[in-house]
């Protein structure tokens, strides 16, 4: 017991937060644009697994995890339009939609890679992103290296928490982003144009879950599998609800998933008597339960999951 | 000379064009033509919403437009705030023609609507609400400081009283409809809309609108005042059009005018001709309510302590304009909703469980004022919808609903399209696909032929054609020729006077007069559907 | 007019299949393969011979199972997304029962074992519902997580307490699902399973239990007027939902793995989603549909071994197939188009007075 109270095991433990979050977090906050839009996008893991394959790809291609994370905006985008078309154009059921592209986008991405090195078993290896220590800060102890020694793209994610803040509360295009996906009618006679603004959220949506998931490639560990994503959309999912579909909200959710995660992996080594599987539930249970006691119905966007036809003349 | 005569000729042009848009009212103060829509006619199909109506309108007048539901009012205004387009007709601002071809050219045009249900985001403030889609800088940050004082100073200007940073769910619905007229004038608005703008107000606030619209009028902008209720109407006017069946029937200056003639020409009639007997007394009571209240303090969506029966083998029709509580009645008859108060009796034995099933299985049937929503199953054919309460009945089914047996249930469907003229190409045709007429008479067929006790038939001929309707009003009667006491609520005073045996007005969530469906007296009912009583003073 | 309405519900899925195919066949032009070739190692794969055709209806039993699962949830307006964590404690019981009820005979304890696992997958299956009902979470989110608890329990058993030897899995049971029909081999877990789609075929369109179902699937408001118990009804589809996966597990176990390893039961959820969605909501549909994506699977491996090209090409064309079917239905379904189709047949959409 002594080792947990241990500074450094706190220090690891922390920074592991941090980075374990940050999947979550920017995911998250890629469905929180979509979600305040009106569209309900259940297609995070999909998304996020086939950004992860460009990143990975193009990351060892060019030995660039840059361009890395780049591609796996690009490829989530384009995911995203083909949801973006089927939900918004001709309406069909957004959950549904959502399950079509959590197959279709692992499975592309499984192609991809297997076309690309072959049907063999062993993990091939990328270069990963290094670290970006922020100068000065990063020389603070305890803290600065657990909040200033990561790769930026951590960075981007914790920035991007005050960006959509001041976005949705500060700026006349986050007024009327907001006003879409609670009344689209009033949105639409104020003149807002309501379909613009629900492609411009499954753009950023797919842009940002794919960036998460080429992170988990390029950033976090240097390998993909298939099974790379483990559910992490959903868990996204789940933060936003428990956010309130605010950005400190999800932060604060993201946070608290990323600590169980790390919580439960410093655990397994720890504690090598506890089966490791028991240990690896717990973010899932924290999920369930957390959820379970604050999870509320009528919370989120009011029309959030409605399909919005323009009316006739 | 020419020149001379030039100059004649404009002169008494602009003299002629002076006395065409510049009036004296009756202060003696000059008044500008804002609007004028001439022989606006609006055809949906074959049937006419609006036809050949004239309205004018002046700079600083409250002018209201006074007219049942279906006379064809919110044809008009959506014409006005460019949803729809007129088939003839032309629309004039400030003298010149205007065309109105969306709602963002509408309020370029100094039109300005607040619609009777508010276009309000619920979780955004009042200050959110009035900025929402305006860019009248170019920053892409909201100056909120800069703003707010100019949001203030126009509230101020109008005796406009808000909260400007509460969230709209926080604010009571006189405020509400507050921040929508704010909205309409900060957008520029000159002539403000208002749809029934006191439906869902309490006294207090009602006065509160009124010195607004006189601090509006003073100010020199017009309203248009839709309203049914003639206290307001008569308080409030400087001129009343009334449109019945989508013309205009007369416009006149309040101070010609009076309840009486107001109320006559709305309706636009002095007898009902009777072509069936009308019952006058009952034995036994199917349903009775005491003392009931629901949602009390609204207005709009509750009912406030109301005693009601309805006898075997009659027709108590419920007469009031939509949105005075009659929905929450229907819902609670039939088991939908549950009293706050009050006791409710059914076959004088108190409700066991307030759900639809205990009603429905003792002996309850409804014809619901949202078929598609309420009452059919819109992707399942005409068959199965038409079978759907009977689905444990031995004919239909073995062993309660073990086993269904088709043939059956399709002879028992075509039984019913046949009896009832359900008029479709085949009864396993999506209902959907089938016309408002027939979907009603399968919801008519579903609901008679389970031989109710008590049938709550609301709207039931809303949209129809006259022979759907009169399909419908016969079979209502047969039933309670039968014994069937009939709870017949609507909006469509004809057919409550038609067809009631006794009628009662509700208005503003209370029953507000109850009177007999033989030679009823029309003038005082529909003095009390507009809130009034005969005999108060005007 | 409910014939022409089928027809277009039949040709959705058929055309999305053809066109997937189609664009499989591109893409395997594009990575420099032999489309024709490609696909007759395919079939041949899963018609070939009589071992390929049994193992083909080996691969489909399960699908069938979780497909089924989720269009009874589906049904009533229910996304059952947890198919794949009730397959696994379906399976979990079985092993528990197995294990522990020795020495009765093998029929009696497979039966005991099935049922179990139908409880066991029913209970898995109401937590998500008990949510939705009582705190009106989103269903979802909770069965997508029980599935990677269940997983991880079947995990931590198969490599710890019920653990046999030093791989990590559990011994195998001993009373097993024959194969029937000899030479075709058909696996008695299929029949079961094919039995089970008629037991929920005649549920849905022949019991009035089953037809208040789907009312509440289809319009929920209209069924809480006409009294139906929405609630109950909701309930009974997230418990039969997961009784039914836990069964597809019990006899995937009993029937062909035996014992319980690493990638027991994966990827048989989703796919059971997609399964029902282009099989249109209809048992029927179910069977085939899981039956081709059988095919799929099962050929894809002949397919790899003859042409060098990885599995994941069926993969995509299966992902395509539910994405296009998807969207041919919203598509079918847009009220311009239903407009389409009226005037193409000629007769008018309202009829007259």
């Amino acid at each position: 017991m002594e080792a947990i109270m241990n500074v450094n095991f706190i220090q690891e433990l922390l920074l592991s937060m941090v980075r374990m979050a940050t999947p979550i977090l920017i995911v998250a906050i890629a469905e929180l644009y979509s979600e305040r839009a009106g569209l309900v996008n259940i297609g995070l893991d999909g998304m996020m697994a086939f950004g992860a394959l460009a990143g990975f790809l193009t990351c060892y291609i060019t030995n660039n995890p840059y361009l890395g994370i780049l591609a796996g905006a690009i490829c989530g985008i384009s995911v995203n339009m083909v949801y973006a078309f089927c939900t918004i154009t001709l309406g069909a059921e957004q959950i549904v939609y959502g399950m079509a592209i959590n197959i279709f986008a692992p499975a592309l991405a499984s192609f991809i890679y297997k076309i690309y090195f072959g049907i063999n078993s062993t993990l091939i290896s990328n270069t990963l992103m290094s670290a970006a220590p922020i100068p000065f800060l990063g020389k603070i102890p305890v803290l600065g290296n657990v909040l200033f020694n990561h790769t930026p793209i951590v960075y981007l994610a914790y920035l991007l928490v005050p960006f959509t803040y001041v976005f949705f509360n500060k700026t006349k295009a986050g007024l009327n982003f907001k006003a879409v996906g609670e009344f689209p009618k009033a949105a639409e006679s104020l003149g807002i144009n309501v379909i613009r603004t629900k492609y411009l959220a499954s753009v950023i949506c797919g842009g940002l879950a794919g960036i998460g998931g080429a992170y988990l490639t390029t950033s976090y560990i240097g390998t993909y599998s298939d099974g790379v994503v483990s559910g992490r959309g959903f868990i996204a999912l789940s933060a936003v609800i428990f956010g309130r579909w605010m950005p400190g909200g999800v932060l604060l959710a993201a946070l608290l998933f990323g600590f169980t995660d790390a919580l439960q992996l410093r655990m397994q080594v720890l504690n090598s008597g506890t089966p490791y599987q028991l240990l690896a539930m717990i973010p899932y249970l924290c999920t369930l339960f957390v959820l379970a006691f604050f999870g509320i119905k009528k919370a989120g966007p009011k029309a959030n999951g409605r399909p919005f036809f323009k009316e006739e003349r | 000379m020419g020149i001379i005569c030039i100059n004649i000729y404009d002169l008494l042009n602009a003299i002629k064009q002076i006395r065409e848009w510049k009036s004296i009212n009756a202060s003696g103060v000059c008044m500008k033509e804002i609007l004028r829509m001439e022989n606006i006619t609006k055809k949906f199909g074959e049937v006419y919403a609006n036809k050949d109506i004239n309205l004018t309108i002046m700079e600083g007048e409250v002018h209201t437009l006074l007219g049942e539901n279906g006379a064809g009012k919110s044809t008009l205004m959506n014409i006005l705030i460019g949803l729809y387009q007129p088939t003839r007709g032309d629309i004039y601002r400030y003298g010149e023609k205007v065309k109105i071809d969306s709602p963002s050219r509408a309020v370029k045009l100094g039109l300005g609507m607040v619609h009777q249900h508010f276009m309000l985001v619920e979780a955004m403030t009042v200050f959110e609400n009035i900025i929402l889609g305006v860019s009248n800088d170019k920053s892409i940050f909201i100056k909120k400081d800069a703003i707010k004082k100019e949001i203030i100073a126009l509230a101020a200007k109008y005796s406009l009283d808000i909260e400007i940073d509460k969230e709209v769910t926080e604010i009571s619905v006189g405020a509400q409809q507050r921040v929508e007229i704010l909205k309409a004038l900060y957008r520029g608005a000159e002539v403000l809309i208002l749809d029934e703008p006191t439906a869902a107000l309490t006294d207090i606030e009602v006065e509160g609108l009124f010195r607004i619209i006189r601090k509006l009028t003073a100010e020199k902008k017009s309203v248009i005042f839709i309203s049914h209720k003639m206290r307001e109407v008569l308080e409030i006017s400087d001129q009343i059009t009334i449109l019945r069946a989508g013309r205009t029937i007369a416009t006149l200056a309040k101070d010609n005018t009076d309840a009486a003639e107001l109320a006559n020409l709305m309706i636009g009639k002095e007898l009902v001709t009777c072509e069936h007997e009308k019952v006058t007394d009952t034995k036994e009571n199917i349903i009775s309510l005491a003392n009931v209240s629901y949602n009390k303090n609204s207005k709009h969506s509750g009912i406030r302590d109301i005693t009601l029966a309805v006898g075997k083998g009659e027709i108590l029709g419920i007469a009031g304009v939509d949105g005075n509580g009659q929905s929450q009645l229907a819902q609670m008859v039939t088991g939908v909703i549950s009293p706050d108060h009050g006791e409710v009796l059914l076959h004088a034995k108190k409700i066991a469980k307030f759900i639809p099933g205990y009603f429905i299985a003792s002996g309850v049937s409804h014809i619901p004022e949202d078929r598609n929503k309420m009452g059919l199953i819109g992707t399942m054919s005409v068959k199965e919808n038409l079978v759907l309460k009977r689905l444990e009945k031995p004919e239909i089914s073995l062993g309660k609903g073990l086993f269904l047996k088709k043939p059956a249930m399709v002879k028992c469907a075509e039984n019913m399209k046949d009896k009832y003229d359900i008029r479709c190409e085949s009864i396993e045709q999506e209902t959907r696909n089938l016309s408002g007429g027939n979907q009603q008479k399968i919801i008519l067929a579903r609901e008679l032929e389970e031989n109710p006790d008590l049938l709550v038939a609301v709207h039931p001929t809303r949209g129809l054609d006259v022979g759907a309707t009169r399909f419908i009003h016969e079979k209502m009667l047969d039933s309670r020729d039968k014994g069937c006491g009939v709870l017949l609520i609507s909006a469509d005073f004809d057919e409550v006077l038609k067809l009631s045996d006794r009628i009662a007005v509700m208005f503003e969530g209370q029953i507000v007069g109850v009177y007999p469906g033989k030679n009823p007296p029309i003038k005082e009912i529909s003095l009390a559907m507009a809130g009034k009583q005969m005999g108060q003073g005007d | 007019m409910n014939t022409k309405n089928n027809l277009i519900k039949i040709l959705v899925p058929i055309i999305a299949i053809v066109v997937s195919f189609l664009v499989g066949a591109i893409l395997i032009a594009c990575i420099g393969g032999n489309p024709i070739e490609a696909f007759s190692y395919l079939f041949r794969g899963a018609f070939g011979s009589a071992s390929n055709i049994s193992d083909t209806f080996v691969k489909a039993t399960p699908l069938i199972f979780t497909g089924l699962a989720a269009t009874f949830a589906y049904r009533c307006g229910v996304f059952n997304l947890g198919a794949e964590g009730q397959f696994v404690m379906g399976a979990v019981a079985s092993i528990w029962i197995s294990t522990t009820l020795t020495g009765i005979p093998a029929p009696l304890q497979l039966v005991i074992s099935i049922v179990g696992g139908a409880i066991a997958g029913g209970l898995w299956g109401v937590i998500p519902g008990i949510l939705k009902i009582t705190r009106g979470l989103n269903e979802m989110i909770v069965s997508i997580m029980l599935n990677y608890v269940a997983i991880l329990f079947m995990g931590y058993l198969y490599s710890g307490p019920l653990r046999e030897g030093s791989v990590p899995q559990t011994g195998s049971v001993t009373a097993r699902l024959a194969r029937l029909f000899s030479p075709i081999r058909i696996p008695e877990g299929f029949i079961i399973a094919l039995v089970l789609a008629a037991v929920i075929y005649y549920y849905l369109f022949y019991t009035s239990s089953g037809f208040k179902l789907r009312t509440v699937g289809l319009n929920r408001t209209a069924a809480e007027y006409n009294g139906f118990p929405v609630k109950k009804l909701i309930l009974i589809s997230f418990i039969v939902s997961g009784a039914i996966a836990g069964i597809g597990g019990s006899v995937e176990l009993h029937g062909t793995q035996f014992r319980l390893m690493s990638g027991f039961g994966e990827g048989y959820g989703f796919d059971g989603v997609a399964i029902a969605l282009i099989g249109q909501l209809n048992p029927v549909g179910t069977v085939l549909v899981a039956y081709l994506f059988a095919v799929l699977r099962k050929g894809a491996t002949t397919m790899q071994v003859g042409t060098g090209l990885p599995t994941s090409v069926i993969d995509i064309i299966q992902a395509l197939v539910i994405v296009f079917a998807v969207a041919g239905s919203a598509f079918v379904n847009l009220p311009k188009i239903r407009q389409v189709f009226t005037n193409l047949t000629g007769k008018s959409k309202k009829e007259g007075k």
